[in-house]
Order: structure tokens, then sequence, then C-alpha cells
């Protein structure tokens, strides 16, 4: 029971890190927690489902397709509720309520448009679970497939960021962003580029999101747990946002398994408390004034 | 200039109290319903069954001479906003209220409409509190139902487990944040122990999340018969899929939150071969004139079963108003309160007084057949005595 814990336990994980990165990446740039990234999660999976039952592609490809929808649909969140307060230079608490009005808004449209029914996506995988250890652990498919693609994808994110001149340019401002546009980096783009990269993680997350469990507009809420990693991470760091992920992923399945299930998130809120306290940046976060 | 404003503003009163005196030649009958959200498949189905049978009430001639006009506002399948929409629906001076469908919400909504002197017939809300205030243990003399109630449902399904099945230990998966869910859990733990049978897991989930694997997992190695999991389509799919993963072979089975057709294609193969209680059934002759007729008005089946018990609760108010020859809402619930052997859509109904709970509803045993993606009927349980 142990072994089946700690396998359940991570890939809850690797979704909420996918998820987290997103959070992280817009908070790390421009210092405000993007809420309306649970919704651009959301339209990810619905593109992916789009995909899948009326095009009939395949897993790589729904996923791709997703990814590239997810990051252009962030790119125009960006540009039409965020830009001007950002040019106004607006304090960063209405960048975050603006993303809120962003969610709710998006959620609804999905409702007046597609409806408010469930989907689910068609099975990808014939076998759908691999038996471990003699049949004391099992793991399914999409799980490691999705593990896989999460880890992968931080990996190439941090690559980017580390050895590419736009990476480079991002950390630039990252660190000062009116030096960064003194020094002749196009601000705009540079912002358009990190909503396009959060939003590609939210296309990926939302497609196994839909995939491990249903496609309905409200889906997006799920992401307040994958918020809370990323503060627990520390909000703006990469590394902080997959450890954070696991690291919550897997204490929330060992409070379910060995104390209660009801007490869950009685735990995992508590832990987030307990630890804002000791480290108000979280595990790796930079010594930044506001977190929510 | 200020006398024309004046004049203006005399017209408008007198329309708008002309406006009034039209409306008062309907008799209003309010319907609080989830239209969007998570229960809104069934929802939307209520609203045309109502729709429909309204048509047909006022082309006979409507009630005491009145047409009958349905006002229906979306309550989101939230309990706060089921209060709001109660408050509106009193506003808009509603002689009844048909809905909610869920237990929290109506349990929320009955002492709004009890202030009110309203009287409420529930579609779906099988939880006992419902009609009876826990704090008094007395009946809620304005809220009443045509469905039958969580103890009987629970047992039903313990029964079933027991003697059909012949399982000997069961688990249960429910909805801690849910009125319905946590009271059919205990329901069916009693009934289930009271046959004989063991309950070796209980574990809960709140409600919204979406991963039960945790507590599937804790499940695992003491192979329960059975896992009962009284919760909607959604939470129920999701967990058999879940399960499945995690090499569950336990049978499944629900509660009437599951009968809703999506469940064949949310859950797929991992929901196949599942059991659950329902309240009616596409198949049962007694309402196969109501399914012909919707399914020619619409072109699709009805979601069942609250359609089904939409239609109940409004013929109940439509013969409360002609015994009471009245729309007083006091008159109106002593008239509900005792009526009998009522032709409703789904069969003939009695009011138990004492209880507002109908005396005589039976419960349906269904299958997922994934299949042939329906719910061919298993067996009918009658409440004791009958």
């Amino acid at each position: 029971m142990f072994l089946q814990t700690v396998v359940t336990g991570l890939s809850i994980g690797g979704i909420y890190a996918l998820m987290a990165v997103g959070y992280s990446l817009v908070f790390s740039v421009l210092s405000f927690s993007n809420f309306a990234h649970g919704a651009v999660i959301m339209l990810g999976a619905y593109i992916g489902l789009g995909l899948v039952t009326k095009l009939h592609f395949g897993l790589g490809l729904v996923v791709a397709g997703s990814m590239a929808g997810a990051g252009l649909l962030a790119i125009a969140n960006e540009k039409l509720a965020y830009s001007l307060l950002r040019k106004r230079k607006a304090p960063s608490l209405y960048l975050m309520i603006s993303a809120m009005g962003c969610a709710v808004f998006l959620e609804n449209m999905v409702y007046a448009t597609i409806g408010s029914r469930f989907y689910a996506f068609p099975e990808f995988f014939k076998q759908n679970v691999l038996s471990l250890f003699e049949g004391t652990c099992n793991v399914a498919v999409l799980d490691l497939f999705a593990f896989g693609i999460s880890i992968l994808a931080i990996l190439g994110l941090h690559l980017f960021l580390t050895h590419t001149r736009t990476g480079i340019a991002i950390r630039a401002g990252v660190s000062d962003m009116t030096m960064c546009s003194l020094m002749g980096v196009n601000l705009d783009r540079l912002i358009s580029i990190v909503f396009f990269l959060a939003g590609i993680f939210g296309g990926a997350a939302g497609v196994f999101l839909g995939i491990k469990y249903l496609v309905y507009p409200t889906m997006g809420w799920v992401t307040n747990k994958a918020y809370i990693a990323a503060v627990i991470g520390g909000l703006g760091s990469l590394p902080g946002a997959l450890l954070g992920g696991l690291i919550l992923g897997v204490l929330e399945t060992f409070v379910s398994t060995y104390v209660s299930s009801v007490m869950r998130d009685v735990f995992s809120f508590g832990l987030l408390i307990a630890l804002l306290v000791w480290r108000p940046n979280g595990l790796f976060g930079r010594d930044t004034g506001e977190k929510v | 200039m200020r006398r024309f404003l004046s004049l203006v503003l005399v017209l408008a009163f007198c329309l708008a109290l002309g406006g009034s005196a039209l409306a008062a030649d309907t008799i209003k009958i309010g319907h609080t319903v989830s239209l969007t959200g998570g229960a809104s498949m069934w929802g939307q189905s209520e609203k045309l069954a109502l729709d429909l049978l309204i048509k047909k009430i006022n082309a006979q001639g409507g009630v005491l001479g009145k047409k009958l006009e349905l006002i229906s506002y979306d309550n989101r399948n939230d309990a706060v906003e089921a209060v709001n929409v109660a408050r509106r629906l009193a506003n808009d001076g509603v002689v009844a209220v048909i809905g909610p469908a869920q237990s929290g919400n109506s349990i929320a909504t009955a002492p709004v409409l009890e202030k009110a002197r309203i009287p409420m017939v529930v579609t779906t809300a099988t939880n006992p509190y419902v009609t009876l205030d826990k704090r008094t243990g007395k009946v809620r003399p304005f809220a009443f139902r045509p469905c039958f109630i969580d103890p009987f449902q629970g047992t039903v399904a313990a029964k079933f487990a027991f003697r059909d099945l012949k399982a000997k230990t069961a688990a249960i998966l429910y909805d801690v944040g849910s009125d319905y869910g946590q009271w059919l859990a205990k329901y069916f733990e009693e009934a289930f122990a009271k046959e004989g049978g063991r309950i070796v897991a209980k574990e809960a989930f709140r409600s919204e999340e979406l991963d039960y694997r945790a507590q599937l997992g804790k499940m695992r190695p003491l192979n329960p018969d059975i896992i009962f999991i009284p919760t909607s389509q959604k939470e129920a799919a999701m967990a058999a899929k879940q399960a499945r993963d995690l090499g569950i072979k336990a049978r499944l089975m629900g509660t009437d939150n599951w009968g809703s057709p999506d469940i064949i294609e949310l859950g797929g193969e991992a929901i196949n071969g599942g059991y659950f209680v329902n309240l009616t059934d596409l198949a049962d002759p007694a309402i196969k004139g109501f399914v012909a007729e919707y399914r020619k008005a619409y072109g699709a089946d009805p979601v069942l079963p609250n359609p089904v018990m939409a239609q109940d609760a409004l013929l109940m108010i439509v013969d409360a108003i002609k015994r009471a020859n009245s729309t007083d809402g006091a008159k109106m619930a002593a008239a509900l309160a005792v009526t009998k052997n009522l032709k409703v859509t789904s069969g003939p109904l009695t009011i138990d007084p004492r209880t507002h709970d109908p005396l005589d509803k039976p419960a349906v045993i269904q299958k997922v057949d994934v299949t042939n993606k329906s719910f061919p009927f298993v067996k009918k349980f009658y409440p004791a005595g009958k």
C-alpha cells in the first residue's frame, strides 16, 4: 500500500506541477497571480477535446494542438485584459482582480456557447494499467506519459530560460523590468512570450486533466491546488513549482491514506499556512513583498 | 416641463397597475431548478417537461378558470443561490414552488418558503430533512415531495447488494460536502450491517474534488465485494475509472443520481455492469405515454427521473388548488397533505400527512449497460407493507 500511495501521489503531483508552472512564470515577470490561468487550462482541455472528437487526432497531436491553442489564448488574454492596465502602471492588485474577472468571464462564455455538460476523452491506450511488483502496485499508462511530459517540459523550459537570448531577456526582466527595457528589450514582446509559455503548459495540463478526469466549464478551479503548490515552492521559481507540486500531491495522498480522507485539505492547507509562516517566500522563492 | 413629467409618471403608474392586474389573471407557479452547473442535464429536461404539461393544462382551460404560468429561475445547484431564487419567487407572487431537485438546496430553501407561506413540492430531493425540521423533529407544514426518501433508497441498495448480488463485504465512497451522499452512506451502512454484511471501509471526499485514488487505494487491499458510491454521475464515472486504474475488481453500486445517460460516455467500460437505485425507469409502462409525448415534442429522451418527478409535483399542486378551491398558501398546503390516490405521471400517489412523503413509491434497480448504451431494468422494490 505504501508504494501505491507514493505512485498515486506522484501522478497527482505531476499534474499540479504542470499547472503551477504557469502561475510561477507569470508571477516571476509581472508579480501578480494570474487567476485566469485556470480558465486557460480549461480552454486547453476543450481544444484537445475538439481535436480528438472532430478531427480524430492521436494523443501526441492533441497535446501539441491544445498547447499551441492555449498558448495563443494566453497571449490574447494578456493583450486584451492586462496590457492596458500594465501600461497605465496600475498596481499589480488590479491585474489580479482583472485576472479573476477573466476567469469568470471565460467560464461563463463556455457555459453560454458550449454548454454545461460533462465530456470525457476517449481511451487512448489499449492497455490502461501496468502492474508492478507482482500486482502490489498499479500505474496507469497515461499517468506515466503525463508525468514524463511534465518533467520533460519543465526541463525544456529551464534550458530555454538559461540558454537562449529570449530566455536570458526574460530572466533579466524578472530581476528588473525597467532596466531591461532601457537596455533595448521589447517588453511587450517579452511579456507575450511569457504568457505564451504559461499557456503552453496550461494546454498540456488541460488535456491531461481532461483525460484523467472530465472536461467541463468549472474544471479550472482545481488549479487552486496548483496555485498552492506554486506558493509552497515559491512563486516565480520553476524548480519550486515542480517540487511544490510533487510535495503537495504526495502529502495529500499520504494524509488521505494513513490519516483520513476527510482531513486531507485541513492538512494541506495547514501545511501551506505553516510553511508561509516559516518561509514567507516558499521553498525557492525570491524576496518579493507580494504573494497574492 | 414639470407638469409633463408628472403626467408621464402618472401614466407609467397606471400602466404598472394595469400590468399587474393583467398578470393576476394567471396562476404563477415558481420553479427553482439548476439550468446551469453540474445538474443542468436534469434541470433542463425538468423545465421542458413542465412546459409541456403546462401547455396541456392550459389548453384544457387551466385551473379555476385561470391559465397557469411557469416562472423558472436558475439556482445553479448552489444552496446560497437557491435561497436567493426562493426569495425572488416569493416576491414575484407565485402560489407554489416546484423544486429544487437536490436535498442540500431544498433544505436551504424550505425555511424561506415556509416563512412566505408558499407550499413547495421538491422533485427528487430524497433526504428526510427536506420535509422534516431537523431541530424540532416536526414535519415542515409547507414542504412536500413525490419521490421516495433516502432511508428507503439506502435500504433497497443494501438489500439488493446482500441478497441479490450476494455481497458479504462492502466499502463506501461518498461526498462529505453533500447532504445527499452523507446520509445515504449512513443509511446504506446501517441497512447492510442489519442484513448481516460487513462494511470494511467508509471513505469520503470533498465536493468538487476529482481524484479518489487515495481513498480507493485504501480499499483495494481490503478487497470488498461491492463499492457503494452514492454520488452524481460525474463522480461515479471518475471513481469507476480510477478504481479500474488501481486494479480494483469490486462491483460498483450507486443511487438515483447515477441515472443520467451521460454516465455511459463519461465512465466508459469502467462503469459497465454497475447497478443503481432509481425512481423511474424509461421502460416503465406507467410513463410510456409521457416518454412518447416528450420525444415527439423535443426529439430526445427525457433525462430521468427529474422530468417525471417535476410533472408529478405540478400535478400535486394543481390537484391541491382544485380541492382547496383557492390559491391561498395555507389552504393549499392543507390540501397537499391529504393528497390521495392522485393520478400523476409516474402512477398513483398518496401522501403521508405525518411526513409529507409518498406512501407508495417503489424503487427500481437498473444496470449500467455500456455496450448497448442503456439502463436495463433489474428489479423493483416496494416499501414495507405494500
